[in-house]
Formats: structure tokens, sequence, C-alpha cells
């Protein structure tokens, strides 16, 4: 186990040389990050590295196996880690077997050093043209790497300026970069030769993206981390233009270990979640402190509805990574939902202070200000936020939230389109777009957004039960359908028990009281699962007692008449009517109508 | 209906996009207007305070100076793209101009724009276009030459207003595009047009080569017959839209890279208006993917022009796809957030509706609904769309979806059963009154209360489609007074031909209306120019050889009246107003007048092919050779068929297709070819829609037809069943004006198995049911058919039927078709022969003139059974006068059609025409 480890830190400790060597700043940034992470199992004694940083993922850890019981054998391993690290050590992570992938040793210099590193200096100031311009006629490959990368960078640094400069009155004209041409000529024809390595392969894969070559991009950049699988940048590169788990599973990638991580993220983008913990949880074996991997697994936890799971996750990257920005916004949503307005503000203040020129940070503000009430300003600050990152998703469906709050319809309308439009798959916008139009009175238009949110996400019973509340509102209904789209979401497990009473209800008003009976039964018996009382109840046990009267089934009728002389109200006094008469032995006349 | 009324293209002024920005232009600067103002430079240059030379410099006349001043105002109005035009290609139409001068306003703008290379220089160049504008100060104020009002000089103004707001940058990128521009012509300057057209033919997008092929060869005959212009007009004007579409579809795969510049907005808007026209005109000649092409390539240009999604709606209605409309529908409306509103003619935002918010997507998605055959769903659209509009106090839209309603409930059949309109919130019905009201009362409250509010709101399109539907109403339905107890004392259950003329008439008023209203202002959409332009650039070339002056005078004549789409009446307009002259047809066809048919279906072919959407027109040839059909026989009519299916490949109408196998079916029915007949029964039978309810019509007619088959095969048993099913369908969807032809053909059938005893109330209620609805034609036939029952009943009969056939001649011999008039004849020549009374002794002639006229025009319509009737009866009139030739011959007649009738040959023949 010492040894494998040992062989990843050497891995990633050339990556992020090499890596920061070729100006691939973020890549070398994650590797670093990853290297620091690595469960440093060389100290003395296991239960001292169980107290020293990594004390607290094991806390989590053990809270992650408490909430996964079923799942969670390859997790008691690592609580061993005596005992299993002589059998992990052949097979690393979960019994696969890694193909081990060289590291490449270019890091000597080839001719014209001294003009490398001049270059390296000016780009490192954002000089891209001047580097660009002093790798002129070197032939090496780390220099036409970062020649064509600086290129790549000016085209990209004017682009941004021209989207400013160029916005005419019918919107943003769609400004490219100039330089894509050239570095895609340039690029192809080092590919037909030979003479490109992995890291133009991936400028390359950029260029190809951009151009809207998705196709070969996805080649190219398999070929790029198949044969430098440490540069996470290509990987999630890659993971964006795998937009769903067909295209994924279709990839010819090469088992090395930087695949668990590219798997994990995206099975976490395509919305697959138990998948992305379990691979999560397998790599936490061994990059035990690694805080990139601590955020994702909150950010999975937090997909998946387990609120305090993901804060303590959080709460703890917080402390060992005060200046942390990545991955904070899913924080404040989180304790957003939380409705913890204090954490939130101690978090929006420490953001505001690392770098208030993040998109992150201003949509932390905003959720902020959202929570408190002030829609203004938390509109504001989306706004900021989707000026820095124009395709920051969340921001535009949050802001729709915020438009709604405001009662401006067409401008939310317009934030949740744009979102929709992003990523068509943002169920949460087609929701709110769906919802808006019902508060509009518009609920057979809602249903198309209805229809499409839970197409997405046909297990959540929320869409299902707005569904149904369209069919069901009053100028449609449909409540047959209704009636349907009830079912669905009782069968995906409604929490706030809705559906199981509409059903109810709906099929009383359409005459079929077997139907009815049976599911004021199986809420009835919800509810006292969960303990719960209230007007719903006694509406069930009323229902229940007349109905099984109605079919001459005194017994039952009589058990829950005595049921309801618990509660008050005139429910309480019809039970009574109903008991005297049922003990009286006039079951079967229906005075009922005359005493009311 | 046109749904295309709302804000216009002033909403520029008004739109939140384009006013909310900070301090941006009006225009935007982009080289091709930087070569406008050049020439605006030389059309009117800088007054010298001395020289006042009346054409100045370079140009010969008066005449000529105004030519280009037209150019000029003709290229800052057209929209026949969304991009300007290439440096080349503004050369080539300012060649036509510049004949005179021998291209020296050709190489004067190239080398001005050329030596713009400098900031500087663009200073220095608006500084001199200041010139035009303002007077030297030694001046009068007569020296101006330019207005500053005037289109030109409103031009220039903003341009220069563009120009002084522009940032430092904003210069740099005009500068770059500048030198892009004047690059873009080095190659190809002189490029021969053909050539040019060759080479774009050869990578055209949508794969459909032979059909483009076609269109080339219809454009290369538009272009040869330039000059002679009477014959097939519509086919000239339609050809260079076309061209003009794949000519857009190659220039954006070939400069995909380079960053384009947009007209402006105004012209843009004008350019989809015009896209829409086309797409609504004839869908078919819009292929689907390379509109869409260019429309999402306008979209990544203008991302905040939305109205360009709508038309992506448009396009994917027009082609049938249903998940792509749904879609494009909901983006559309999302994204304009209700604010842009529908598509607009008229700019006057105050007079017209602005049909836009969100009820006005839901009269679109109840439209969607409408067109795709699921009436439910239309109708809860539109009942949404009431509720809505209803509360957003948006009377206009209300008065559109009421008349979406009742065009929908008129279109799709609907049992009284069904009651889905009834719901009390939704279409406020119930008026007071405790008894629902029937499917057709309700629709006559909604036309009504459309038709009201139209009128208050003062919205003639609408207006004029109301009196449209309910002229349609009225020539189907009786009118029922709603109140149904009370002293009713004038109920008669008839309709009433007046109403439908009256409605009709007023629907036609529209085209007067118009005039005095707003609708007027809002006719100058800048197709005019385009087509003005469009025209220029075609013509250059015969230009150059012919000889000077006359030509140019001729063309100009040519160019204003030949490929003249903009009359003064907007199209929208045209359109309705011809619509009430096709209503005219169908309801003379209706009533039984063959001349008025054929008079009005050829008033709408000629006067509003312009105007008319390809299925209208295509209705309107169908009339006229329905009528050639009945009158003139069938090979006149397949003649007919033929050039109509080149007009309008069959493919792609279904009214074409119909009348096709319609006449097939009639022919192989006379020629007693049963198979190919139920062939084409069954291929009826699986045209329509499976869904209940939805084309009705078509499901009709297809079980007329079987019945008719089958009767002719002499199945008279499953003839009848098929007739009681039908008539039961009929009866359960209201559709009474069927059901006296239903009764008639149950008469029919009866009549020909011999049962005329059970024919006689069938053809008497068909006859009640006529005169009810005033079927004329239908009843003189049910008259007819009347007569012949009796005389089946025996000869003691004869008298009262040939009163019957009297009774019914003159509508019959004014009116009636060849095949009736045959009948008419034999039945009354029958009725002759079996009265005791009569010898044909004493008037030969009153028995063999009907019998001749009726061989006459059965041998034209090849109807074997009848023909052999007639000479059977000629044979025996001939026999009672003794002429034994005669009546050998009759004989051998009679022979040969039984044979052919009993033994029919060559049946795949009738298939053929």
């Amino acid at each position: 186990m010492a040894s494998a480890k040992e062989t990843y830190r050497a891995e990633l400790r050339a990556a992020a040389r090499q890596l920061g060597e070729r100006c691939l700043y973020s890549a070398a940034k994650w590797a670093a990050e990853l290297l620091v992470g690595v469960d440093l199992d060389t100290s003395p004694a296991p239960s001292s590295a169980m107290d020293s940083p990594s004390s607290s993922s094991a806390v989590s850890a053990g809270r992650l196996l408490h909430l996964h019981r079923s799942g969670g054998s390859s997790f008691r391993h690592r609580f061993r880690p005596g005992g299993a690290s002589s059998s992990e050590a052949g097979t690393p992570l979960g019994g696969v077997s890694y193909v081990s992938t060289p590291i490449p040793d270019d890091d000597a210099f080839d001719s014209g050093g001294d003009k490398y590193l001049l270059a390296k200096t000016y780009f490192d100031c954002r000089e891209y043209r001047r580097a660009a311009h002093v790798l002129q006629n070197q032939v090496g490959r780390k220099a036409v790497f970062l020649r064509c990368y600086a290129l790549y960078m000016a085209g990209e640094k004017r682009k941004e300026a021209e989207m400013v400069e160029m916005e005419g009155s019918l919107g943003k004209s769609n400004a490219v970069n100039q330089e894509l041409v050239a570095l895609e000529r340039e690029l192809s024809t080092h590919r037909r030769t030979g003479s490109i390595d992995s890291f133009g392969l991936y400028l390359y894969g950029l260029v190809l993206r951009d151009k809207g070559c998705e196709d070969l991009a996805r080649t190219i950049l398999v070929e790029s981390v198949n044969s430098y699988p440490w540069n996470w940048s290509a990987w999630s590169e890659l993971q964006s233009l795998c937009t769903s788990s067909d295209v994924l599973n279709n990839l010819n990638l090469k088992n090395h270990w930087m695949k668990d991580f590219f798997l994990a993220s995206t099975y976490l983008e395509l919305k697959m979640h138990e998948e992305a913990l379990k691979r999560y949880e397998r790599l936490m074996g061994i990059f035990r402190s690694s805080g990139y991997i601590q955020a994702q697994v909150a950010t999975v936890q937090y997909s998946m509805k387990d609120l305090d799971e993901a804060e303590m996750i959080f709460e703890e990257l917080l402390r060992t990574d005060p200046f942390r920005v990545d991955s904070m916004d899913i924080y404040s949503n989180l304790l957003y939902a939380k409705e913890s307005l204090t954490a939130l503000s101690f978090l929006a203040h420490r953001v505001f202070l690392t770098d208030k020129y993040r998109p992150e940070s201003c949509c932390i503000i905003a959720n902020y200000y959202s929570l408190k009430g002030q829609h203004e300003k938390s509109v504001l600050y989306f706004q900021r936020a989707l000026k820095l990152n124009r395709k920051y998703l969340s921001a535009w469906t949050l802001m729709g939230h915020e438009y709604v709050e405001l009662k401006n319809t067409p401008a939310a309308i317009d934030a949740y389109r744009r979102a929709v439009d992003i990523n068509p798959k943002d169920y949460r916008a087609w929701y709110g777009l769906g919802q808006i139009y019902e508060m509009m009175g518009m609920p057979f238009y809602a249903l198309y957004y209805f229809r499409k949110s839970s197409y997405l996400q046909p297990n959540d019973a929320r869409l299902w039960i707005a569904m149904a509340q369209c069919y069901e509102s009053d100028p449609l209904q449909m409540v047959e359908e209704a009636i349907k789209c009830y079912e669905r979401a009782a069968n995906s497990n409604d929490t706030e028990g809705i559906a199981l009473h509409q059903l109810a209800k709906l099929h009383d008003v359409l005459g079929q009281s077997e139907e009815a009976a049976y599911y004021y039964k199986k809420d009835l018996e919800r509810m006292e699962a969960e303990e719960r009382q209230g007007q719903n109840f006694v509406e069930a046990l009323l229902f229940l007692a007349k109905h099984y009267k109605n079919i001459g089934n005194f017994e039952e009728a009589e058990h829950y008449c005595t049921r309801l002389l618990d509660y008050t109200g005139p429910e309480k006094e019809t039970a009574k009517n109903m008991l005297k008469r049922l003990q009286s032995g006039f079951p079967s006349m229906d005075i009922d109508n005359f005493a009311l | 209906m046109s749904l295309f009324a709302g804000v216009g293209g002033g909403a520029a002024a008004g739109d939140p996009a384009s006013a909310g920005g900070t301090g941006r232009a009006l225009l935007e600067l982009t080289p091709h207007k930087l070569a406008v103002c050049h020439l605006v430079q030389v059309f009117a240059p800088p007054a010298q305070a001395g020289g006042d030379v009346v054409p100045p410099f370079p140009f010969e006349s008066v005449a000529h100076h105004n030519r280009l001043g037209l150019f000029l105002f003709t290229l800052t109005r057209s929209c026949d793209d969304f991009r300007e035009p290439s440096l080349e290609e503004l050369l080539r139409q300012l060649k036509a101009v510049d004949d005179l001068t021998n291209g020296w306003l050709c190489e004067q703008l190239t080398s001005t724009l050329s030596v713009l290379i400098s900031p500087d220089d663009l200073f220095n160049f608006f500084d001199k276009l200041r010139g035009v504008l303002t007077a030297p100060e030694g001046a009068g104020a007569e020296d101006i030459l330019l207005d500053p009002n005037s289109q030109l000089g409103v031009f220039l103004r903003c341009c220069i207003l563009a120009f002084n707001s522009m940032t430092f940058e904003g210069i740099c990128h005009l500068l770059a595009d500048l030198v892009m521009y004047c690059n873009s012509t080095d190659a190809s300057y002189d490029l021969a047009e053909d050539e040019d057209f060759d080479t774009e033919m050869s990578n055209l997008m949508d794969a459909d080569i032979s059909s483009q092929a076609d269109i080339y060869q219809k454009y290369r005959q538009g272009r040869e017959s330039e000059s002679h212009m009477g014959e097939s007009s519509s086919a000239l004007t339609r050809a260079p839209m076309i061209l003009h579409d794949f000519d857009e579809a190659n220039t954006f795969k070939v400069d995909e890279d380079n960053p384009t510049s947009l007209r402006s907005r105004w012209q843009l808007e004008a350019y989809l208006n015009q896209q829409a026209d086309l797409l609504e005109k004839d869908p078919s000649s819009v292929p689907l993917n390379s509109f869409n092409a260019t429309m999402t390539q306008l979209q990544t240009l203008a991302p905040e022009l939305h109205r360009v999604q709508f038309l992506q709606y448009l396009n994917a209605l027009c082609h049938d796809d249903y998940v792509a409309s749904l879609d494009n529908l909901h983006r559309y409306f999302d994204y304009s957030s209700g604010m842009q509103g529908l598509f607009g003619r008229s700019v006057s935002a105050v007079q017209d509706v602005i049909v836009g918010k969100y009820e006005g997507a839901l009269l679109c998605l109840g439209n969607l609904h409408c067109h795709f055959g699921h009436p439910k769903k239309a109708l809860e659209a539109f009942s949404e769309a009431v509720r809505v509009s209803q509360m957003n106090n948006d009377d206009s839209c209300l008065a559109y979806v009421l008349g979406a309603i009742s065009n929908l409930l008129a279109k799709i059949g609907m049992s009284n059963t069904v009651g889905i309109v009834s719901s009390p919130y939704s279409l406020g019905t119930n008026i007071g009154l405790g008894t629902p009201l029937s499917i057709q009362q309700q629709l006559l409250v909604l036309l009504k209360r459309s038709l009201k509010r139209a009128d208050l709101l003062k919205l003639p399109s609408l207006l004029a489609f109301d009196h449209l539907s309910l002229a349609k109403f009225d020539l189907k339905n009786v009118q029922r007074p709603l109140v149904s107890f009370g002293p009713n004392a004038s109920t008669k259950l008839r309709t009433c031909p007046a109403d439908v003329c009256k409605n009709l008439r007023l629907s036609s008023r529209v085209l007067t209306d118009f005039g005095t209203d707003a609708l007027s202002t809002s006719s100058e959409n800048g197709s005019f120019s385009t087509s003005w332009l469009r025209n220029l650039a075609t013509a250059s070339d015969s230009r150059r050889s012919s000889s000077m002056k006359s030509t140019k005078l001729h063309n100009d004549f040519d160019n204003f009246h030949y490929l003249a789409q903009p009359s003064p009446v907007p199209s929208p307009v045209l359109q309705l107003a011809g619509s009430s002259y096709l209503l005219r047809a169908t309801a003379w066809e209706h009533y039984g007048s063959a001349p008025m048919v054929r008079m009005n279906a050829l008033v709408y072919a000629t006067c509003f092919a312009d105007a008319a959407s390809s299925s209208e027109l295509s209705l309107a040839y169908v009339k006229l050779i329905q009528q050639l059909a009945v009158f003139k026989g069938y090979s006149a009519a397949f003649c007919a068929l033929k050039l109509a299916e080149r007009k309008f490949p069959s493919s792609t109408s279904s009214h074409i297709q119909l009348l096709r196998m319609q006449i097939l079916h009639e022919r192989a029915l006379h020629r007693g070819h049963l198979k190919v007949a139920q062939q084409i029964c069954d291929e009826f039978g699986v045209l329509s829609s499976s869904v209940c309810g939805v084309d009705i019509e078509l499901k009709t007619e297809a079980s007329i037809r079987r019945a008719r088959t089958l009767l002719a095969a002499k199945q008279f048993s499953q003839a009848a069943a098929v007739a009681n099913s039908l008539f039961s369908t009929c009866y359960k969807y209201n559709m009474q004006v069927e059901n006296a032809s239903v009764l008639l053909l149950l008469a029919e059938i009866h009549k020909k198995s011999d049962n005329a005893v059970l024919g006689l109330p069938y053809a008497l209620a068909s006859q009640s049911f006529c005169k009810s609805f005033n079927l004329d034609l239908l009843g003189a036939s049910a008259t007819l058919t009347l007569a012949e029952l009796w005389l089946a009943l025996g000869s003691s009969h004869a008298k009262r039927a040939l009163s019957l056939v009297y009774q019914s001649l003159p509508m019959i011999l004014g009116h009636g078709g060849l095949e009736l008039r045959a009948r008419a004849h034999i039945v009354l020549a029958k009725c002759h022969l079996s009265d005791p009374k009569f010898s044909v002794a004493e008037d030969p002639e009153a028995v063999l003139d009907p019998l001749n006229q009726a061989t006459e025009d059965l041998r034209v319509l090849e109807h074997h059974e009848m023909a052999a009737e007639a000479y059977y009866l000629k044979a025996i009139a001939y026999n009672h006068l003794g002429k034994l030739d005669e009546r050998e011959e009759a004989a051998a007649c009679f022979m040969e059609h039984i044979t052919a009738l009993e033994n029919p040959r060559k049946e795949e023949d009738s298939l053929a025409y």
C-alpha cells in the first residue's frame, strides 16, 4: 500500500511540475492539491493519522457509512489500514488493476531553453502575444506547445474584449477566437506527422471544441488523457463533452487511476449519484485528505438531499481550507435550504474578503440576500455573477426564483428560459417555468413545462404533484390525468404525503369509493408511521367510517368511529351519532341525511 | 386565417432591449453603410458656394441623377436578406445604374473605401459627410441638395450620429471590417452571373436535387421569358424568391467564419415578415433544413431578435414537425416574455391589435393543436386563452381567439354529445338559458360575439374573417332562434342564401376598409424595394447589350409591373378578400349554379393568385377542373389536371391528389371498371386520419364512393348498409347537407334493386332536405329520381313521372352536368314510351330528340350503362316507327356498350390518363 501511495505521489509530483512548466495552471493546481491529499501513511502510528487533518474525513466517512449501510463494505476496509494494506497493494482500489503509465521524461530543456524561460515569464505576466513571439522559431515540442497555447490565450483574451465591444442592439455578437483557424491548421499537421505530445493534443482538443467539432475533439482528448493522464484540465474538458451516459460508455479510455476521478465527476454531472458516491468513497481510501474529493462528495450528498451530511463535510472543508471558493456556492445553496442565516452570512463574508469577483462569491452573497428576503439586492448579485460568467447555470435558475419572489414574471421566465437553453436538462428551470405559468392562471400552458421537467427527473414526486395539480385545477378539471400523475408521485416516495390524500379525494369525487378507501387507508398508515395528525387524519377516519358503514362492514366502521372520538370538532359529533346508530341496530337505515 | 397582426417594425423604438441599452446608437455602422454614405455624398455633393451645376458632376442628365437617388432609396429600404450585401453585389447593382459614366461610380467607390485605413480617415470622411447636410456659410437655403428630413437625409444623420457615439474600439472594428469588405471583391469582381449560379448549385444544402433542378429550370424559364410576361405569371414571381433562398443557404456555408454585419433592425424585421409570408404562401418551396440553418445563423448573429424563433416555429409547423414546433413556440414566447408580440404588418400600435403577451402564446398553441388535429387540446388552449385575455383585458386577442374557436368548431366534426365547450366559466355560453346549446348554436354565438368585438375594436381583417365564417355557417346550417320557447312564429326551417350573400359581400369590404384604416400605413415593408433591387440585378445583363434609354424606361416600367407584388393592398387583406371569392364558388356549388362557380373560381385564380397560399389556389383549380369533368368529359379534365399537377406537385398538394382520385373513380365507375374503382376507394379510405371527428369531410366522401362502387357492383344490401351507417354518422355530426346526398344515394340504391316503394320515402326526404338547404341542383336530381321511382311502379304513373321530369328540367338543363342531363333525357323518353296514351308515330321527335342528346353526352362521358339504356330505348322507338335500319344500328350500339360494360377490358387503363 505504501509503495502504491508512493507511486501516486511521485506521479503527481512530476505532473504538477510538468503542468506548471507548461503554464497549465489549474491542472497543476489540481495535481498539487491531490498530491498533498494523499494519505500520509508514513507517519508513525495510524491512530495519529486519524487525529490529524484526515480525522475530519474519517468522521464524515463514518457518517457516510452510517447512512449508506448497504453499500458500505468498501468503507470498512479503510478503517483497518493495517489489515487491508497488504491485500490492497496489488489491486489498489476495490480490486481494479490499473495500467501504469510511464511519466514522460521531457523535463530537460531542449535547445533554446533560455528563450523558453523568457516566454514563460511573459506568459506568467499575461503577455501572451509577446510570449508567442519569443518562441517563434523554436521547434521543440514544449516550445511549440507553449507558443500555441499563448496564441490561444491571446485569442481568448481578445475575444472577451470584443464581446464587450461589439455588443449591438440585437444582443451580443458572437465574437470568436481569431487564432482558432491557424491553430487548428498547425496542430493538425503536427498530429499527422506525429510530432505532437499529449499537451498539444489537449490544446488541439480545446481548439476543436471551440470550433464546434465535438466528436473529433472527444477523440483527441481521449488520446491526450491516455498518453498523459495527470492533466485534469483535459479530463474536465472531456467531461464537458460527455453529455449522456451513452457517450461516456463509448469512450475508449485506458484504465488509469485518474480515470476514476473522471468517471466519478462525470457521474455526478449526469446525476448518477450512487455511482459517483461509490467511486469517490473508493478514491478516498488513498487521497484521504483531498479537499477536492470531499467537496465532490458533499455535492453528491447535497444532490441526494442528504443535507446534514453534506453540511458536515463542507464545514470541515472550510476549517482546513478557509480561503476556498470552489464549490462554496453549493455550500451556500445547502445553507439556504437549511435556512441557517448566520452560517450563510459568515460564509458570504468570508468569500467576499477572499475574492469578491468570482461568480461563486456573487452567488453566495445573492443567496444570503435572498434568504434575508431582500430580493432586489439578491437579483443584483446574481446579475453580477452572470456578468462574470454568462453560462453560470444555477445562477440563471436562482435568479428566476428571485424574480418570482419579486412578482416580475416576464423577467423570471426569461431567466429560467436562459437556464434551460444553456442546459436543456435543468429540470429545476423547467419546473420554475411551469410554476410561473400556473401562477399566471395558465395551467394548460404550464403542463408542457411540467411534462418536460418530470421527463428529466421521473422520480421526483414534487414534479408529478405539480403536474397533477395543474390537471386538477379549476379550469382544466381533467381528473383522470390528475389521478395518473398522483399515482406516479405516490410511487416515487412522496415525502409530504400530498399524493395519497389527493388520490383518495379524487377517487371519492369520481364515486370510486373502493379506491378512495384504499388510498385513505394508506394515507392513514403513513400518517401513523410519521406520527402526524391533523385535518387530513380526521378526514380519512371519517371517510373510512362512512364507507365501511355503507358497504355493511360495521365492525370496521365502528373501529374508525371510535378513533374519531379522540378528536374535537363537528366530526366527533357525527361519529358519535353514527356509533349510536350502529350500536342501536338500525345500521341499514341511512338517517344521516335527515339528521343533518 | 392570418394571425400576423401585431406590433410591427415600429416596435424597435419601444423595445426594451434596444431602448434599455446605454446610449446605443439607432443603427450600427457597417462598411456597407459607409459605402451607401459615400454614394449619397456623390448624389448630393456638399454645396459649393459658387458653382451651381444642376446635375452635379458625373451625371449626364436629371434622369440619370434621379436614377441613382432611387437606387439609394431602395438600398436603405430593401430587406431581401438579413445580412448586408457584399461590396461585389453592391457594385453589380450599381453598374446597372452607372452605365452612362462607364463605371466611374464603381471605381470611385472602391477607391474611396480602400483609402480609409486609419481612424483619422474615418473622422475626415464623416466630416465631409456633414457638409452634405449643412449649407456653407455664404449659400442660401435653396442650395442644399439634400433635405435632412428625407429618407436619405435621415439615413445620413443616423450614420453620423452612430459614428459620433462610437467608441474608439468600435472604430477599430469598423476599420477591420472595412478591410475585409473591400478585399472580398478582389477575385470575383467580374464573374459572370450564370457561372456564379452554377457553382452555387453544386453545393446546395438540401439533398432533394431533382426538385431543385426543377426550380432551377423554372428560374431559367423565368429569365428567358422575361420580356413576354403574360403567361404563368405566378411561376415567374416565385422562382426568384426560391433562388434567393438558395443563395442564402450557400453564402452562409461559404463565409461561416467571417463575422457578418447585419442590416438595421427595421430591415431585419421586414425580412422576417417576408419569410413568414413565403412560409404561409407556399411551405413546400421552403426547404426545412436550410431555412432552419439560415435562421440559426441569424440567431447567433442577433441573439436578442427573438422573432427568429417564431419563424422557426412557423417553419416546423409548415413541415409538420410537431415536437420542434411546440418547442419553438414555447421558446419564443418565453423569451419575448409577451413583450415582442406576434408579427406585425401593421405598425400602428394604437389602432390594431397587439397580440402578444401570453394569451397570444395560447392562441398560437391552440392553432398548433388545431393544425395537427388535436381538437381537444386545441379547445383547452383556446379556452385558457379566453380566460387569460379576459383577465388581462385584451379584447382584441379575445376576438381573435373567438374567431379561432369558431374556425376549429367549424372544421372539426364534433357530435353534440361532446360537451367540452359548454363548461360555463370558459366561453360564457350560459346566456341565461337553462338548456345546453348544441355545438352549432355555440358556434353561432361565438361567431356573433367575435364579429361584434371585431367591429367595436376596428379590426378589419378579423371582421372579414368572421363574416366569412358566418357565411360558411349560414351555408350549411339553419339558423334557429336560440330561445326555444315563447311566440316563435317566424320559425322557418330553411337556410337563407341572402344571408350568405350578405356576409360574403361584407367580408370583401375589407378591400375598401383597409384604405381608410391604419392597415394601409403598414403596407410598406421594404418588399417593394427588395423586388426593385432584385430586378435591377437580373436585368442588368440584358440591358447592357440593348440600346440605352428606351430599354431603361421599358425595364423600369417592367420592374414596376411584372415582379411587383407590392400592390397597394397588403397581401393578408388580398388573401381574405380572395377567400370570399373562393367561398362564393363553394356556395354556388351548393346552390347549384355552374356558371357562377366557374366565374368565381376564375376570378380567384386570376386576381388573387399572388397573395393566395398554394393550398387555396389549388382549391380554385380543383373547382375549375371538377367543372370541366362534369361538363366537358374526362379527357378535357385530365388535360387540365396535368397542367395543374405541374403547377402543384401532387405530393405536396392534397387537394390535387384528391381531385385526381375523384375523377379517376368517376371514370372507372362509368366505364364499368369496378376493380379499379374499388382500389381507388381503398386509397381514399387511408387518406383520412383515424382519429374520430378529424377529416370528417374526407371520410364522408370515402363512404359515399364506397357505397356507389358497391352499387355499381350490384351489391345492394352492402351498399345500403354503408349508406345507412354514413347517414347516422352525418346525423351525429350534424352534417345535414351531406345527408341530402346520402338520402338520394339510398333512394338510388333501392331503385336499382327494384324496390321502388322503399326508395320513395328516401327520395322525398332528400328532396325536402334539398329544399330547406336551397340545394337546387341536388333537389332537381332528387326530383328526377322520384320520377324514375314512380315510373318503376308501373306505366299508370307515367303521367305523374312526366310532370315531375318537366318540373326538374329547367334546372337540370341550365346547370346540370352531362350525366344528369343525359339521365333527364332518358327518363323523359322513358316516360313517353311507357305512357300508354303516347304513340311514337305521332310525335317521334319527343322521344328521339332527348335520346340523341343523351347518347351524345354519354359518349363524352364513356358511361356505358346509361348509353346502353339510351340505345335500347332508341331501338324501341325506331321499332315503333318501323325504321328497321336505324333500329339495327341502335341495337348494335346497345350491344357494343353492354359487352363493354360486362366484359371490361384494359382495366389498368383506367388508372392512366
